[in-house]
């Protein structure tokens, strides 16, 4: 029996000592001001394949990213693994020299918000496994999955992890903020063919703080529908078509467009808003989105952001209309409000959504109320899953053009696609959506419901 | 002494200078794990300096070194292996990490195994010419300068590129793997990327332009960079992008540049010919070695030994020298990329292939310089003998599914109509499947060229290039609008 678990007590962060050795260098190198940000996680992972141990996997991660502000008020920073005393004298020496550097004209400050309460979230830590428990968890899972469907033949793709990680924020005016979790988390992406078929593929993945509560039956049924749905598949014809997103996709699709909320984006010229954009009218009136990090459902939520702010939940639509913005604290000054708990931690601070929730709005009716997921009998393309995000995203410009998983549905019957992508620009999408429908579904991304759009550029290869 | 954040322990970090002298340390260990029972233990130790910077407009917006160290440790026992990986190299962290690999595989350092560790071999020792490169590449204010002047250039090319980025990075890596097999082996990397961004827009339009180059092995790389060459290039590209109309969707034959048009070669049927894939039974070409998978006209190779190459290196990860692999000839499979762990599982033998992002990843076959060869037609040849088609100048990143189903964005294209370039567009995505595809490359120019990039799999993120000369596929589908 092997023992190689996440042991929490075994990576313990030392903020104590850390923050001792930061005082003592700094005031060494005339530094009054300060800050550090700094993780330790131990994860263990197991890989298998048509019933066997695969690969085993652990890990020892620390990890700090310190920053310093010169006499000039310039900042500098300096990243490294090596949290050894030596480790930090050295990133504290490489953080001075690359102050010179600094930005004056941007330069970022400690947050506002770095000494404040921090609100109640909902991750947890749970009891660790053994190695050996995850593994016949997920060679149990394996057989189970491809037991149900005779074209199952392997699940190439597969993965049980157990992690446990402690995050810490300090700075020299005394914010001290530390907080720990644990997540577990299982994908399977199966593989089925049948004869003068090509082989098809499809997957699932579920997330939970808890190893126990980890919904892996759940998992196993959604990749079996999927996989088994698409057994039977053809190619569609090129055309503009009525498009019902999955909560999944929409989700996607709007995350891949998330520098139109973004505050760092929008002063860099990366998004497609712009600093007059607030208040305008950027979807159908019957659109709500925002960022809730602090959301029971979200696994792996951040009691505080890169800067110490505490992490909050924000609208970002709200009626169709743009209202709020996701902001650092130097993106914050600049627009006069609030940092919003989104913010990396860096010489320029990044910005970047925590939970994207998607909701419709009592405030204008559908344009085509009658459509609906289980009912409509109308031919509709139901995309499940969209791919290559990153290369198929121009997020400046609002085009996409992007591959995706999905079907076409007539009389309520799906067939899968053999191959199809879709285009179109995310402007256009927001306006042209025709049903936003009331249920909202939970995904490992967000939560988000069904979302109709009318008149989409689909290709395919019929 | 220096005391551990992280275990808390006191201890010296014995493994801090990768050299010979460590010699007896490692072989404790690895003697350790031998007696343990597992078939074969690798240690890989590494040490990294890095920095990277981001330009923009005319200033200077992040500066970001970094540096760390780790190590990985990985455990064979038949076909199965345990890995960990930890930043602690204090003897006692490397020792806990052994230990936690071989309990994955069910062994106990108590345990008492009559098959000894014969030792390692003398150190091949590659970075030996190489101790200066960090000290050799610029520094801080040499690269900032450089930035600086790249998007000053940008901006004197013309008023409407509204958003003007450059960006430089170089990772510096010292690492050391031993083995119970008695490698022993140190190497000092160096690698080197230059990106140039801009956003060009007139009126409503808008349109984006991005450039990357990357070397490995040359401290004088950014020094070097023709900077106007490369504003000029991308300035044109932007502005004859902001013109660009959607593309019809549809099928036709396609004429990919090269250098980065290579990366269809790469993804879409590079990846499944990895042991990695075979191992997990994707690879529609699991049982092709010696028969024909594609058109007669189309050879390919991966290597890495370009001299200067993003993808070249003096050892893989696992402490092989590389080769020069011959994957396909005439259209005809020759050969599979594979690893120490792709060997034991697949039975093809290891081709110096065995790579990985960092120690926290354990090594996988991966390729390094990835290249369909070159052919005799000049590239106007190809062009010339398309009557209704797309020509792909700049290719966008794009994704391959587990059977090698593929799709790239094109980010500059150009209508061809009766043998001749008309008009620009944009939006348009290649979409095919490997299998299909290969035979119906029918083409290939004489103008071969690389390009670097970054290539993502399962040990991490690594450097690699692409590459090929013009091509022409004959039909493939297009998206667009």
């Amino acid at each position: 029996m092997n023992k190689f678990n996440t042991n929490k007590k075994s990576c313990e962060l030392n903020p104590q000592e850390l923050n001792k050795l930061l005082v003592k260098y700094s005031k060494e190198s005339k530094i009054d001001k300060w800050d550090v940000g700094a993780t330790s996680s131990k994860d263990i992972s197991v890989q298998v394949q048509q019933g066997n141990a695969k690969q085993l996997k652990g890990s020892q991660r620390n990890s700090m990213t310190l920053r310093v502000w010169n006499e000039n008020n310039k900042v500098g920073i300096t990243s490294t693994s090596d949290l050894t005393s030596e480790g930090v004298k050295k990133a504290m020496r490489g953080a001075i020299q690359a102050c010179v550097f600094g930005n004056e004209n941007d330069s970022p400050e400690f947050s506002t918000l770095a000494k404040s309460p921090l609100n109640e979230i909902y991750s947890s830590v749970s009891d660790t496994h053994t190695i050996d428990e995850l593994l016949t968890i997920l060679i149990k899972a394996e057989k189970q999955l491809i037991n149900t469907h005779e074209s199952i033949d392997s699940v190439p793709y597969n993965g049980l992890s157990e992690s446990y990680m402690e995050r810490i924020y300090l700075n020299s005016e005394g914010a001290n903020r530390y907080m720990q979790l644990s997540q577990s988390s299982i994908y399977l992406y199966a593989k089925a063919e049948e004869i003068n078929k090509k082989p098809r593929s499809a997957g699932g993945i579920r997330l939970n703080s808890n190893l126990d509560e980890l919904q892996i039956d759940s998992c196993i049924k959604e990749t079996s529908d999927k996989l088994i749905s698409h057994l039977n598949y053809k190619s569609i014809e090129t055309n503009k078509y009525l498009v019902c997103f999955s909560p999944e996709a929409f989700l996607q699709l709007i995350s891949a467009f998330s520098s139109m909320f973004n505050a760092r984006s929008i002063i860099d010229g990366l998004s497609l808003m712009n600093k007059d954009s607030l208040g305008s009218q950027i979807s159908v009136a019957n659109l709500n989105i925002s960022d809730e990090g602090l959301h029971p459902e979200n696994v792996g939520a951040f009691s505080f952001d890169g800067e110490g702010t505490p992490t909050q939940n924000i609208d970002l639509v709200t009626d169709g209309i743009l209202t709020n913005l996701l902001h650092s604290e130097a993106t914050a000054r600049k627009f006069g409000v609030k940092p919003t708990g989104h913010a990396g931690l860096g010489a320029k601070v990044s910005v970047s959504p925590d939970w994207l929730v998607i909701s419709k709005s009592g405030c204008e009716l559908d344009k085509d109320a009658n459509l609906s997921i289980k009912e409509t009998r109308k031919e509709f393309i139901l995309i499940d899953e969209l791919s290559a995000i990153h290369s198929g995203v121009k997020a400046s410009q609002g085009s996409f053009s992007l591959p995706f998983d999905g079907w076409i549905v007539n009389d309520g019957k799906r067939t899968s696609i053999e191959a199809a992508t879709v285009a179109g620009d995310i402007l256009k999408v927001l306006k042209d959506i025709v049903k936003i429908e009331k249920e909202q579904v939970v995904t490992h991304q967000g939560i988000s419901p069904y979302v109709w759009v009318d008149n989409i550029s689909i290709t395919g290869e019929a | 002494m220096t005391n551990s954040l992280l275990t808390k322990q006191s201890d010296n970090l014995l493994f801090h200078t990768f050299d010979v002298t460590l010699k007896p340390q490692i072989e404790e260990l690895l003697s350790i794990g031998k007696s343990a029972g597992a078939d074969l233990i690798e240690i890989f130790l590494e040490k990294s300096d890095n920095i990277s910077l981001l330009a923009e407009q005319d200033e200077i917006s992040n500066v970001s070194p970094s540096f760390g160290i780790g190590a990985g440790i990985r455990v064979f026992l038949g076909k199965k292996d345990g890995f960990v990986s930890t930043n602690d190299l204090s003897k006692a962290g490397l020792l806990f990490a052994l230990q936690q690999a071989l309990g994955m595989l069910g062994l106990d350092i108590c345990s008492k195994n009559k098959d000894k560790f014969a030792g390692l071999t003398n150190l091949k020792d590659f970075g030996i010419k190489k101790n200066n490169w960090l000290d050799q590449s610029p520094g801080l204010n040499e690269s900032t300068l450089k930035l600086l002047e790249a998007t000053k250039s940008l901006a004197d090319k013309n008023k409407n590129l509204q958003v003007r980025r450059a960006s430089y990075s170089r990772n510096w890596q010292e690492v050391l793997v031993a083995a119970t097999d008695g490698v022993f082996a140190r190497d000092i990397r160096l690698h080197q990327t230059v990106g140039i961004n801009v956003i060009a827009q007139r009126d409503t339009k808008r349109s984006t332009s991005a450039r990357r180059y990357g070397s490995s092995g040359n401290p004088d790389d950014l020094r070097n960079w023709e900077i106007e060459k490369s504003a000029d290039d991308l300035n044109e590209s932007a502005q004859k992008m902001l013109h660009a109309d959607y593309v019809e969707a549809g099928q036709m034959p396609v004429v990919l540049a090269n250098k980065f048009g290579g990366v269809i070669f790469h993804e879409a049927c590079g990846h499944l010919l990895e042991t990695t894939q075979l191992e997990r039974g994707t690879s529609p070409f699991h049982d092709s070695i010696n028969k024909q998978i594609a058109n007669k006209a189309v050879s390919a190779v991966d290597e890495g030994l370009s001299n200067y190459a993003f993808g070249s290196i003096s050892m893989d990860d696992e402490g092989m020298e590389p080769q020069n692999t011959l994957l396909i000839e005439d259209g005809i499979l020759k050969k599979f990329l594979s690893d120490r762990a792709g060997s034991l599982r697949t039975g093809h033998p290891r081709t110096g292939s065995g790579r990985r992002q960092n120690f926290s990843f354990a090594a996988a076959s991966r390729m390094r310089n990835t290249y369909i060869k070159q052919g005799n037609f000049s590239p106007d040849k190809l062009i010339e003998s398309v009557d209704n088609g797309l020509y792909c100048k700049s290719m966008g990143g794009g994704s391959v599914g587990p059977t090698g189903q593929f799709n790239f964005s094109v980010e500059e294209g150009y209508l061809i109509k009766n043998g001749k370039l008309v008009k620009p567009v944009k939006g348009a995505t290649l979409i095919g499947e490997a299998k299909e595809i290969l035979p119906r490359i029918s083409m290939c120019a004489n103008d071969l060229d690389l390009a670097a990039g970054f290539c993502g799999s399962v040990s991490g993120s690594v450097n690699v290039t692409v590459g090929q000369p013009h091509i022409k596929v004959d039909s493939i589908t297009v998206g667009g609008r």
